[in-house]
């Protein structure tokens, strides 16, 4: 019931929003970086993004975050109170070093709360918790020299949970994570978002799915698939080849390409299993 | 076949900061000509370290690195110098080698790389081409700037930069990374290439799903640490499994997979994913044909135990579970013990406002002595001050003996008289005071850096001059400003010395030094600034992306600045002292 509710919510609404960048010089191609793009961000869901490098996804999550982008057209709509009032959500980006601004986790979050103008007083209460709330409570005053790539985007996306950001955008946090620190930081913001946190992650790696999210491809700045991630590897024939992964030739994860490998043995698994778990459950139920 | 190359207990300490601190610990390890070793091991465990202490960009303090009978370094007069026999013969591409660009365009890239080996005309010609071949990018790409390029093909150029050297030995830091799956393709041939040529290759990576099929050999790195492990194993001590591998111990945990060992073919490290899937459907039918005769809870008892007694020879979840954990309670217990070490005086302890103020009145205090005993009073105070702050000082130990050098020089030229040749004490006495007074004002301000953080400081400007921001001065902008150009001084320094490195390694310098040689700083000046650039302009997207530079209505301050006691006992110490001071120079 409470879930069928929070469905409802709509957070962002994008209508046919297209940006085309003004010409930087004579001769340029005047090409849209995303074009007609319409949807809706619902509260509580995990959308994953993905799409190959200058697809247009991080251009998208920007607008959605509210940023201003030259030559924008369409119509973006948000629907939640953030702390930042009316200002673009804060969003995290591949760098982890880049955007540290403090010396230690505790400072870093601080100065970012007094640069979004949080009333002082709660400034102090909330960083604490925001570092907790990513398992970074009991680093909150170590050098941050000394903390390692993936805690250092656990700092950043504190900063946005210490700004009660009704929405996380991460744009390919673990690209430059080792895979140890990269788990880590997706277990978090997995939990962060089992505690209702709506979350866009933006990736490379598809192996970072699971059956319940949302996923949305793009591929030259349109839209190429929006819907449950699992429709994305199915095949319309077992040996047909032809799921919108491999059509548009995106690396499968490993257990889908077992999955598939059974298909064409004729053991269809319902439904599409693409991750280690799912697979292994699938295949133990299979049947029975 | 070319040579092995042998570390015999290598240790290497970090060459700068106030503690040394050990990178590499008795590293005994050989790698075989003919075989690619993998280097496998978390962040930070000193695989970087390792393949740059081989090629020399590390100087090593115990220990011997040998290629075949040749030594890495060699003895000339008193210095350590490299033994060009052996750099000629490696060629190194560390992490993120592309996008830092000597040249104007990839033909001169190429002929950078190649100077060292002084081929030219046609041999070089010919090896230019050949290397773009193999790296998969097309000969008219000469003429093109190689900022220009792609950030794939700026990966495959670093790898045909590598490639046109010929280099015995291939050395890449994690070359995978960034790494399109076409991509990651060639590479791979490229590897076995190299190998069939009967030379040798040390990579460091993370991606075991792409290399470790290509592996003969894998060294385990772990905490300055290096041990030889057969590449079945290196799973175990792999970051985090790879994607084949979770996915049968997620098939063993649901008991869906018995007997993986039958299923591995030939010396690949996992089965394919076709190998799996024709287990599973064996494994399925089976079971649906038992399922008749037997009850299904004893079948999973079964297979249970099955799996149990072929237990030993597979990597077990919860074995490795455990391997995990407990190096994860290792890495977690590390930075702890670089914060006791120094954990004496913290950036915390002190307002920067006592501090600066300190600072202030005994800077006074030194500037009016006039006298020679003045000085030495004033010297005395100095150093006995700095007793507690010694650690912070110790960096900068060259900077004083240059600047101490200086004052003795500049006296000797001062008081030496030509006509009739003699040393006039009065002519050069003036001098020492002077300059004597700013050593010391200078030995001073030194821990000051150490002992506020940058928001400390931003903070105390505030608090002392946020006033003057009703008068229209936008002191709030100005003192964040402050707080980003501390933050931004370590990241220059920090690229200066990747450039420097880089430099040396393909310039094949022979120093041991991690400096710019000389004849190159002009090569590494403008793609340094262009880099440096790049990485303002990503921090502002980043500042901006976390909302800071809007604008701002009352200034926010979540934390104040308070003066407290062990700030009453700085400023009473200082003041004491600066008031001696003075006395001292009224009754001189």
């Amino acid at each position: 019931m409470g879930e069928i509710f929070l469905e409802h919510i709509v957070q962002i609404e994008l209508k046919q929003v297209t940006v085309i960048p003004p010409l930087m010089h004579e001769g340029q191609k005047r090409k849209p970086i995303i074009q007609n793009v319409s949807m809706m961000i619902h509260k509580g869901e995990w959308i994953a993004l993905i799409g190959r490098n200058g697809s247009g996804k991080s251009t998208l999550a920007k607008v959605a975050a509210g940023y201003r982008a030259a030559g924008v057209t369409g119509k973006v709509a948000n629907h939640f109170h953030s702390a930042g009032k009316g200002k673009p959500l804060p969003i995290v980006m591949q760098q982890p070093e880049a955007a540290m601004v403090g010396a230690t986790p505790w400072e870093d979050v601080l100065l970012m709360l007094e640069q979004n103008e949080l009333p002082a007083g709660i400034i102090p209460m909330e960083a604490e918790r925001a570092l907790q709330s990513v398992g970074m409570g009991e680093r909150l005053h170590q050098p941050l020299g000394t903390l390692s790539g993936g805690q250092k985007q656990l700092v950043a996306i504190a900063g946005c949970i210490g700004m009660q950001t009704p929405l996380l955008v991460l744009d390919e946090v673990t690209a430059m994570l080792d895979p140890e620190a990269s788990s880590t930081v997706l277990k978090q913001v997995r939990e962060l978002h089992e505690k209702g946190a709506t979350v866009i992650w933006i990736t490379q790696k598809l192996e970072e799915l699971l059956e319940t999210d949302r996923l949305i491809a793009m591929d030259e700045g349109t839209v190429l698939f929006d819907g449950q991630a699992g429709a994305w590897f199915e095949r319309s024939a077992p040996s047909a080849k032809d799921s919108l992964c491999e059509q548009h030739g995106f690396e499968a994860p490993y257990a889908a390409q077992v999955a598939w490998e059974l298909e064409e043995r004729g053991i269809r698994l319902t439904p599409f299993p693409f991750t280690a778990e799912t697979l292994a459950k699938a295949v133990s139920c299979y049947g029975r | 076949m070319g040579a092995d190359w042998k570390l015999s207990s290598v240790d290497v300490y970090a060459q700068s900061g106030a503690a040394q601190k050990q990178l590499l610990h008795e590293v005994n390890h050989t790698f075989k000509a003919g075989q690619i070793t993998l280097l496998v091991g978390r962040n930070g465990a000193g695989k970087s370290t390792l393949l740059e202490t081989m090629t020399g960009l590390h100087s090593i303090h115990k220990g011997s690195i040998m290629m075949g009978n040749e030594s890495l370094w060699i003895k000339r007069g008193r210095k350590e110098r490299l033994n060009p026999e052996v750099t000629m013969k490696l060629g190194l591409a560390m992490q993120n080698a592309q996008s830092q660009w000597f040249a104007a365009s990839v033909l001169e890239e190429l002929r950078y790389s190649l100077k060292p080996y002084q081929v030219s005309g046609e041999a070089a010609e010919a090896r230019m081409e050949r290397a773009l071949n193999e790296a998969g990018l097309p000969p008219e790409m000469l003429t093109q700037d190689p900022w220009t390029l792609s950030g794939g093909q700026q990966r495959r150029l670093s790898l045909a930069c590598l490639l046109a050297c010929e280099p015995e030995w291939l050395l890449l830091d994690e070359p995978t990374a960034g790494l399109d799956a076409v991509g990651i393709q060639r590479l791979c041939a490229v590897l076995a290439a190299h190998r069939a040529s009967g030379r040798g290759a040390v990579v460091a990576t993370h991606d075991l799903d792409a290399l470790l099929p290509l592996a003969d050999a894998v060294a385990v790195v772990s905490g300055g640490t290096v041990r030889a492990a057969a590449p079945a194993a290196a799973m175990k001590h792999a970051a985090a499994a790879p994607q084949a591998l979770r996915v049968l111990a997620e098939l063993h945990a649901e008991a869906a997979l018995p007997l993986l060992a039958q299923e591995r073919s030939g010396g690949a490290p996992w089965p394919a994913p076709s190998e799996v899937a024709a287990a599973l459907a064996l494994a399925l039918e089976r079971r649906s044909a038992e399922h008749k005769l037997l009850e299904a809870e004893q079948l999973s008892v079964a297979v249970h135990k099955a799996i149990q007694a072929a237990g030993p020879n597979d990597s077990s979840r919860s074995k490795q579970m455990m391997l995990a954990e407990e190096e994860a309670a290792n890495v977690s217990e590390m930075p702890k013990e670089a914060i006791s070490q120094t954990s004496g005086l913290q950036s915390t302890r002190f307002d920067p406002r006592a501090l600066i103020l300190s600072y202030l009145v005994l800077a006074a205090s030194i500037f009016m002595q006039q006298s020679g005993l003045g000085l030495l009073l004033a010297g005395l105070a100095t150093v006995l001050l700095l007793i507690p702050f010694r650690a912070f000082i110790r960096p900068w130990i060259g900077i004083l003996r240059a600047y101490a050098i200086m004052i003795m020089i500049f006296c000797v030229v001062g008081g030496i008289g030509l006509e009739p040749l003699s040393f006039d004490s009065e002519k050069a006495w003036p001098i020492v005071l002077r300059f004597g007074k700013l050593f010391l004002i200078m030995m001073l301000g030194m821990p000051l850096l150490n002992l506020m953080t940058p928001y400390r400081l931003q903070r105390a400007i505030e608090q002392t001059f946020g006033w003057l921001g009703k008068l229209g001065v936008p002191i709030h902008s100005f003192a964040l400003i402050v707080t980003l150009i501390f933050r931004f001084i370590p990241l220059l320094t920090g690229e200066w010395e990747r450039f420097a490195k880089l430099a040396h390694a393909r310039g094949k310098a022979d120093t041991p030094l991690r400096k710019v040689p000389l004849k190159n700083v002009h090569a590494v000046l403008i793609p340094y600034v262009r880099s440096i650039l790049r990485l303002a302009e990503q921090m502002s997207d980043a500042l901006e992306a976390r909302g800071f530079g809007y604008k701002k209505g009352k200034p926010v301050y979540a934390f104040r600045l308070r003066f407290d006691r062990s700030d009453a006992w700085l400023l009473g110490i200082a003041g004491g002292c600066g008031l001696g001071l003075i006395i001292i120079r009224s009754l001189l």
